[in-house]
C-alpha cells in the first residue's frame, strides 16, 4: 500500500510542467540519437551529463531516463526503414521489420515496433516500481558463472534463429568471436593479433563492425538495384497498423517483455542479448515461426518488446544496489553521484520520494515514447522521400561518422570500410552476417565471464554446472539447441527413409 | 535451404538470376565455394601462431590470454573442415555450391555500379583525415550525386553545400565531436570554415 | 592551367598563413574549442574527472572544452591521439596511473617524455574492502586467515600486471597469499564481494563511495604511508608491518610534449585556479581524491617514478 502512495506522489512530481518537458526533451534526443547510425544514445547521455549539473537530481534522472528509453527504441527506426540498425539491440528488427518495409508496409512495421517497445518498457517499469526489492536480492545471487551461462544462451539462440544452415551460421558466429578477441585481453592486459600495430591493440569494436557490414553493404545495394523504399501508395492513408494488428501480436509482445525483464536484471547482459534471445524463442513458439525473416509481425514485435523491457529491469540493480550493468546506467550513476546522491539500499530509506519520482518518470516515459517514436519516424519517412542516390550518400557519411564517433578514432573508420567490403561480398554470396556481429558482441563477454569464473573458483571448471542457476541456464541452452534443430533433423531422416 | 544439402537441383533457377552469375559459370566460379572454406580452415590453423606479436609475457596464472582465442580458432577449424567436406561432396555430386546461394529477391543488379560505389566510399574514408571532414564530405557528396545520376546544377550545388554545413552543425557544433580537420593547409582551411559558420 | 595556378596560389597562401600563426598563437591562445581527450569510456572515474575539469576550465579560458572519449588498450588509444595531434595546445587529455602501469606490462608505445604533465589533479591510495557481512572484519583477521589458508581468499582486482597485482604480490612475499581475480567491468568487480562471491575487493575509495556510505563495503587497510584523512580509523599496511606504498592511483592532465611554453603556462595557471576553487574541492572530497596540486617537473617525475616502480616490481 505504501508503494502505491509513493508512486502517486511520484506521478504528481512528474506532472509538473518542467519535469514533464524534461522527459519529453530527453525522449526526443534519445530517439533521434538512437535512430542515427552516427550517434549512439550512450554518447548522447554522456554529452547530456554536463547539462544535468544545473538541474536537481530528480530532473537529471528524468532527462537521462528519457534519453535511455527513447534511445533503446530509436535504433529500430533506421533498422526498419533502411536495414541499418541504429543500435546493436535493433539488429533483430532488421530481419522482419525491414522485410516488411520491402513489402511496402513501413508504417505498419514502425507502429508495431513502437507499440511493442512501449508495452515492453511499460511492463518493465511497473516491475521496477513494485518488485525492485525482491528482484534485487535475486540479482545478487548472480555471479560470473551465471553471466557466462546467460551469454551462452545468447550465443546458441543465434544458431536457433538460422536453423536451416547450422554449419554456416556456426562459422559466421565463430569468425565474429575470433574478431572479438583482437586487441588487449580483458584479464592479462596483453595485446592479441596486433601484428605490432598500436591501433589494433585497442581492439575492434562491434559497433564499427556492425555499421560496416550493414550500412555500407546496404547503401551499395540501394544504388546498384532499382529498389524503392518509399511507402507504397497501396498502404492507404491509415497511420499504419490497426488495433487489430497489435492484438494479433499480443502474445509475442508479452513473451518478449517477460524475457526482456528477466535478462535485463542481469548486470552486463542488457538489451542486445535480450532482443536476440527473444527472437530465437519467438521463432520456436510462434505458429508462423518458419516464415520468420520474411516480414512476420511476431518476429518484429517480440525482440522490440524485449529490448525495451530491459530498460526498467537494468535500473533495478542500479537503484537498489548501486551497480550499473551497462554504460547507460553507469552514466546515470555518475549523474546521481555528482549530485551527491548515492544509490543503494539506503536511498529507498532516506529519499523514497525521489526514487518513486524516477519510477513514475520511467512509466510516463514509456507511454510518451509512442508519441515521440511516431513523431521522429514521421520526420524520417519525410527524409526517405529524397532521391535514393542522395539518401545513400548521407547514409555513407553518417555511417563513417558513427564508426569514428565510437571512440573518436580514424582507425575505426578504416576498420569500418574493410567490413563494409566484406559485408557486401557476404551479402552477394548469401553468407549470413548477423551471427558474425553477434559473435563480436557476445564473444568478448563470454571470454571474460569464463576466465573470471574460473579464477574466482580456484581453477575449478565444473563451477558452471555445479552452481544451480548457472547449471539450469546451461541446461536450458542445451535443450534450446535440440529443440530448434529437431525439425530439420527429423525432416532429413524422413526424407532419407522415404528415398530408401 | 534445408533441401540444398540433399538435393541441389531446385535451387538452380534462382542461382542464375543475376546476369553475372550466368557469365561466371566457368570452372573457377564453381570452385570458389570450395575455396572459401579451405581458406578459412587454413587461416584458423595458421593464425594461432600470430597471436602475440612480441611473445607472451613470463609466467601467467590460470589459462593465460591465449586460451580463449585458441579455442575459438580450433572450433572454427573444425566447422570449416565440415563445410569443406559438404562443399566437396556437393561439388562432386551436382557441380554446384551446396550451402551458399545468392539472394534472389532483386531482378537486376548492376555489379559495375556497385564496384564504383565501393571505390567512392573507400576513397571518401581514406581522404577524410587528409582533407578534413568538411572538404572531403563536400567533394564526396558532389561526386556521389553525379554517380547517382543527378544532373540538375542547382541540386548539385545545394546538396553538398547545405548538407555539409548541416552535418557540421549537428556533429561539431551540437554534438561537439572532434571530427577530422585535415592535415597541413587543409587544417587551416577547415578552421577558417568553422570560424566562418560560427562553430569555432 | 589557370585552375592549377589559382589552386597553387590558394595553397601557398594557406601554407604561409599556417607559418605565420604560431608566432601570434601563444598570445591569442585559446581562440577555438580545446579538445579534452578522455582516455576511458563514458561513466567511469576518469570520464567524470575529465568532464569536470573541462567544464571548469571553460570558465577560466573562455572557450568551450568538449570531452571526447577515446577509450581502448588501457587508455593508450587516447594517448596515441594526444601524441599525434599538433602540439598547439588545442588537445589536452587525461593521463592516469593505470595507463602508466600498462606501459610496464608492454602495452602501447607511449613514453613519459611524449607528454608534458600539466598537473596531477587527483590522487588516492588503494584499500582492501570487505563486505559488511564478511567473516573478516579487520585487516589483522584477514591477514591471519590468509596466512593459515594460503590462496583460499579471493581478491577482486582490475587485472593481472596492474598495480593491484603488484600489491598482492608484495603481500604474498610477506606470507599473505590471496588469489587475484580480475574483473574487467568495474560494476561487476564491486558487486562480487557484496554478493559474497569474492572475499575481498582491492579498489580506491572514490570509485565506490556509494557502497562505503551505505555500509555495504568496509575499508580495512590502506596501502599508503599515512592514514587517509577521510578514514582515520583504517590502519595502513605499513602499520601492520607490510611496507607497501607509492602505488597510489593518480589522475593527471597532460598535453603533448613540445607545446609552446607560453601556452603551457596559460593552461597551468588556469588549472591552478580550477584546483583551488571550492567547487573542485567539493568534487575531490566526494571522491576521496584530494591532493595538493603537483605541477611542473614534480608532476613529470611523479609519472616516471611510478613507471619505474611498477616495472621493477613486475620484473622481480
Amino acid at each position: 500500500m505504501q508503494t502505491l502512495e509513493f508512486i502517486l506522489g511520484g506521478f504528481q512530481s512528474v506532472f509538473q510542467i518542467a519535469a514533464f518537458l524534461t522527459v519529453v526533451i530527453g525522449l526526443l534526443v534519445g530517439v533521434i540519437a538512437g535512430a542515427l547510425p552516427g550517434i549512439s544514445f550512450v554518447n548522447a547521455m554522456a554529452m547530456a551529463l554536463p547539462f544535468t549539473y544545473t538541474m536537481d537530481v530528480t530532473h537529471a534522472m528524468l532527462f537521462l531516463g528519457g534519453i535511455y528509453v527513447g534511445g533503446v527504441f530509436g535504433g529500430s527506426i533506421s533498422a526498419i526503414m533502411i536495414n541499418v540498425p541504429g543500435t546493436p539491440a535493433s539488429l533483430p528488427a532488421t530481419w522482419d521489420g525491414y522485410a516488411m518495409t520491402k513489402k511496402g508496409q513501413v508504417k505498419r512495421a514502425l507502429t508495431i515496433a513502437v507499440t511493442a517497445s512501449a508495452v515492453g518498457g511499460l511492463i518493465s517499469a511497473l516491475m521496477l516500481t513494485f518488485l525492485s526489492a525482491p528482484f534485487a536480492s535475486f540479482a545478487m545471487k548472480f555471479s560470473q558463472p551465471e553471466f557466462f551461462a546467460a551469454t551462452v544462451l545468447g550465443l546458441v539462440s543465434v544458431i536457433a534463429i538460422a536453423k536451416d544452415k547450422p554449419v554456416i551460421t556456426m562459422i559466421s558466429l565463430l569468425i565474429g568471436m575470433a574478431i572479438g578477441t583482437v586487441g588487449v585481453d580483458p584479464l592479462f592486459g596483453q595485446a592479441r593479433f596486433s601484428f605490432g600495430v598500436p591501433e589494433i591493440e585497442s581492439g575492434i569494436r562491434f559497433v564499427v563492425v556492425m555499421i560496416g557490414l550493414f550500412a555500407i553493404g546496404e547503401v551499395i545495394d540501394l544504388v546498384a538495384t532499382d529498389r524503392d523504399l518509399r511507402p507504397k501508395k497501396t498502404e492507404g492513408k491509415a497511420v499504419g497498423a490497426s488495433f487489430h494488428d497489435i492484438l494479433g501480436v499480443k502474445g509475442a509482445i508479452l513473451r518478449g517483455s517477460g524475457l526482456g525483464c528477466i535478462i535485463g536484471i542481469i548486470p552486463g547482459a542488457g538489451a542486445t542479448p535480450g532482443a536476440v534471445i527473444a527472437y530465437g524463442v519467438e521463432k520456436q513458439v510462434n505458429p508462423r515461426g518458419a516464415e520468420f525473416g520474411t516480414g512476420v509481425e511476431g518476429g518484429l514485435a517480440a525482440p522490440e518488446a524485449a529490448k525495451n523491457a530491459t530498460t526498467g529491469a537494468a535500473m533495478i540493480p542500479l537503484l537498489t544496489l548501486g551497480i550499473p550493468g551497462s554504460a547507460a546506467t553507469a552514466i546515470m550513476l555518475a549523474a546521481m553521484m555528482l549530485q551527491g546522491v548515492n544509490p543503494g539500499p539506503l536511498l529507498f530509506v532516506m529519499d523514497p520520494s525521489m526514487v518513486y519520482t524516477i519510477f513514475a518518470a520511467m512509466i510516463i516515459a514509456n507511454i510518451l515514447m509512442i508519441g515521440a517514436g511516431v513523431g521522429v519516424a514521421q520526420i524520417f519517412s519525410f527524409l526517405m522521400r529524397t532521391p535514393p542516390a542522395i539518401l545513400a550518400g548521407f547514409i555513407v557519411i553518417l555511417s563513417l561518422i558513427g564508426a569514428y564517433g565510437v571512440r573518436n578514432n580514424i582507425f575505426d573508420v578504416y576498420v569500418c570500410l574493410v567490413f563494409g567490403v566484406i559485408g557486401w561480398v557476404m551479402k552477394r554470396v548469401g553468407f549470413p552476417s548477423a551471427p558474425l556481429v553477434l559473435g563480436v558482441i557476445l564473444g568478448p563477454l563470454a571470454e571474460r565471464y569464463f576466465l573470471t569464473s574460473v579464477a574466482n573458483s580456484h581453477q575449478d571448471y565444473t563451477v558452471f554446472f555445479s552452481r544451480p542457476i548457472s547449471g539450469s541456464i546451461l541446461f536450458i541452452a542445451a535443450l534450446f539447441v535440440l529443440w530448434s534443430l529437431w525439425p530439420s533433423v527429423r525432416a532429413r531422416i524422413g526424407r532419407r527413409s522415404a528415398a530408401s | 535451404m534445408t533441401d540444398s544439402y540433399a538435393d541441389g537441383a531446385p535451387e538452380r533457377d534462382s542461382q542464375s538470376n543475376t546476369s553475372e552469375n550466368q557469365q561466371g559459370e566457368g570452372i573457377t566460379a564453381r570452385l570458389i565455394p570450395v575455396l572459401v572454406p579451405a581458406l578459412l580452415l587454413l587461416a584458423s590453423l595458421i593464425l594461432p601462431g600470430f597471436m602475440f606479436h612480441a611473445g607472451q609475457r613470463g609466467s601467467l596464472p590460470g589459462l593465460g590470454p591465449g586460451a580463449w582465442p585458441g579455442a575459438v580458432l580450433a572450433a572454427l577449424a573444425v566447422f570449416s573442415a565440415i563445410w569443406l567436406a559438404i562443399e566437396i561432396w556437393g561439388f562432386a555430386k551436382s557441380r554446384k555450391s551446396a550451402s551458399l546461394s545468392a539472394p534472389h529477391d532483386e531482378d537486376v543488379y548492376h555489379y559495375g555500379k556497385a564496384i564504383i560505389g565501393i571505390v567512392l566510399v573507400i576513397a571518401f574514408g581514406w581522404l577524410l583525415p587528409v582533407l578534413g571532414f568538411p572538404l572531403a564530405t563536400m567533394l564526396f557528396l558532389f561526386i556521389w550525386c553525379l554517380y547517382g545520376g543527378l544532373r540538375n546544377p542547382l541540386v548539385m550545388l545545394l546538396v553538398p553545400g547545405i548538407g555539409t554545413v548541416a552535418l557540421l552543425w549537428v556533429f561539431m557544433g551540437l554534438a561537439l565531436m572532434p571530427l577530422s580537420r585535415g592535415m597541413g593547409p587543409f587544417e587551416g582551411f577547415t578552421i577558417a570554415l568553422l570560424q566562418l559558420i560560427g562553430i569555432y | 592551367m589557370t585552375l592549377y595556378h589559382s589552386l597553387k596560389t590558394v595553397l601557398a597562401g594557406a601554407v604561409t598563413a599556417g607559418l605565420i600563426t604560431p608566432a601570434t598563437m601563444a598570445q591569442d591562445y585559446p581562440q577555438r574549442p580545446i579538445q579534452m581527450v578522455v582516455a576511458f569510456g563514458p561513466g567511469g572515474g576518469t570520464d567524470i574527472m575529465g568532464r569536470q575539469i573541462g567544464k571548469m576550465l571553460e570558465a577560466e579560458l573562455g572557450v568551450s572544452i568538449p570531452a571526447s572519449n577515446v577509450a581502448g588498450a588501457s587508455g593508450n588509444a587516447g594517448l596515441t591521439q594526444m601524441r599525434t595531434d599538433p602540439a598547439d595546445g588545442y588537445t589536452i587529455g587525461t593521463l592516469i596511473s593505470l595507463t602508466v602501469a600498462s606501459w610496464a606490462a608492454g602495452l602501447g608505445d607511449s613514453k613519459p617524455e611524449d607528454f608534458h604533465v600539466l598537473s596531477v589533479v587527483q590522487n588516492s591510495p588503494s584499500f582492501l574492502f570487505v563486505a559488511a557481512n564478511s567473516p573478516h572484519q579487520t585487516a589483522e583477521d584477514l591477514f591471519a586467515y590468509a596466512k593459515a589458508n594460503p590462496g583460499e581468499l579471493t581478491v577482486a582486482t582490475s587485472g593481472y600486471g596492474t598495480q593491484d597485482d603488484v600489491t598482492l604480490k608484495l603481500l604474498a612475499r610477506d606470507g599473505i597469499q590471496m588469489e587475484n581475480v580480475p574483473f574487467q567491468a568495474p560494476g561487476e568487480r564491486y558487486a562480487s564481494p557484496i554478493g559474497g562471491h569474492t572475499a575481498v575487493l582491492y579498489e580506491e575509495p572514490g570509485d565506490i563511495a556509494q557502497f562505503i556510505e551505505a555500509g555495504q563495503l568496509k575499508p580495512i587497510v590502506a596501502f599508503s604511508a599515512e592514514r587517509h584523512p577521510a578514514f582515520p580509523d583504517v590502519p595502513t599496511a605499513t602499520e601492520l608491518g607490510h611496507d607497501i606504498s607509492g602505488l597510489d592511483n593518480f589522475r593527471a592532465i597532460a598535453v603533448r610534449a613540445g607545446t609552446d611554453p607560453a601556452i603551457v603556462e596559460k593552461l597551468e595557471a588556469a588549472l591552478g585556479n580550477v584546483l583551488a576553487s571550492e567547487e573542485w574541492q567539493n568534487f575531490c572530497t566526494e571522491t576521496y581524491s584530494c591532493i595538493e596540486p603537483v605541477t611542473g617537473d614534480a608532476a613529470q617525475s611523479m609519472v616516471t617514478d611510478f613507471l619505474q616502480l611498477i616495472t621493477e616490481q613486475l620484473e622481480s
